[in-house]
């Protein structure tokens, strides 16, 4: 069962990180954004936007397959960790510098979110999920 | 950040706030009923539809947001979502905000703050 967690969980963080990914290369396909139809048919335009809904599709049967076993507050706080798998695929990926106050501010969200985990365990019953189970876009974002 | 950057940050918070409440609004609406009455129901009121709409523009805004700024800035500032919505579910739904939530929602907050105040990196 542990191993069924690990390997659930590392998926639902990897296809996170596919959407958050794809978003930005579809995003900087469509440079510069702007508020019209010409910038939307551009974002539509290249495949890297495709990659991002399937990742999300992944992503949905992931988490609710692992919401049938696992409790919810882990669960919460698992989606939230993106946030560092992102950062070290995007310094990879797009060169993007590692900075103190993002190594710092990763770090410190991580924490509040292992918190709101915590809370969330205790708060509700397993079946009953938090308001923001999921993210809209796996943020928190976006989720 | 640019205006631009801080309205399209400001403008993916709300949507996704909005969204995430009307899809709540919708879900736990107990006069729903179950099965197909239940999505009938939901359907012949506003609530999912504000919500699916506020999810449309939202992946639109986060698109053209994280086209603006790294990555890595982005995921980071975009968990302020978590706290809002918190906060908002607080208000709305009255749900209960524990020391550990508050301690959680003040770190969040923290971390995002120490991103956006540096900035532009």
């Amino acid at each position: 069962m542990k191993r069924f967690y690990f390997f659930g969980f590392t998926i639902l963080v990897l296809f996170d990180t596919i959407v958050q990914l794809s978003f930005k290369y579809a995003g900087n396909h469509a440079f510069p954004p702007e508020a019209n139809w010409a910038w939307i048919v551009r974002v539509f335009g290249h495949p890297w936007i495709y990659f991002a809904v399937v990742g999300y599709v992944g992503n949905f049967f992931t988490w609710m397959t692992l919401l049938k076993h696992a409790p919810i507050g882990p669960a919460f706080a698992v989606t939230h960790l993106e946030v560092v798998s992102v950062m070290l695929f995007s310094a990879w990926l797009f060169q993007e510098p590692l900075t103190w106050p993002r190594v710092l501010g990763a770090t410190t969200i991580v924490a509040g979110i292992i918190c709101l985990a915590f809370a969330e365990s205790g708060a509700h019953p397993e079946h009953d999920a938090p308001t923001e189970a999921k993210g809209a876009l796996g943020v928190a974002a976006g989720d | 950040m640019s205006p631009l950057v801080v309205t399209l940050w400001l403008l993916n918070v709300t949507l996704d706030t909005v969204g995430q409440l009307a899809f709540k609004a919708a879900a736990g609406d107990p006069r729903a009923g179950d099965g197909l009455a239940r999505w009938k129901y939901m359907a012949a009121r506003p609530w999912i539809w504000i919500g699916i709409v506020s999810y449309v523009a939202e992946f639109l805004v986060w698109i053209a947001f994280l086209s603006l700024v790294d990555l890595s800035e982005g995921v980071l500032l975009g968990s302020i979502n978590i706290v809002v919505i918190m906060i908002a579910g607080r208000i709305l739904f009255r749900e209960k905000l524990t020391p550990l939530r508050v301690t959680g929602i003040l770190l969040v907050t923290a971390g995002v703050a120490m991103v956006g105040i540096a900035g532009g990196g």
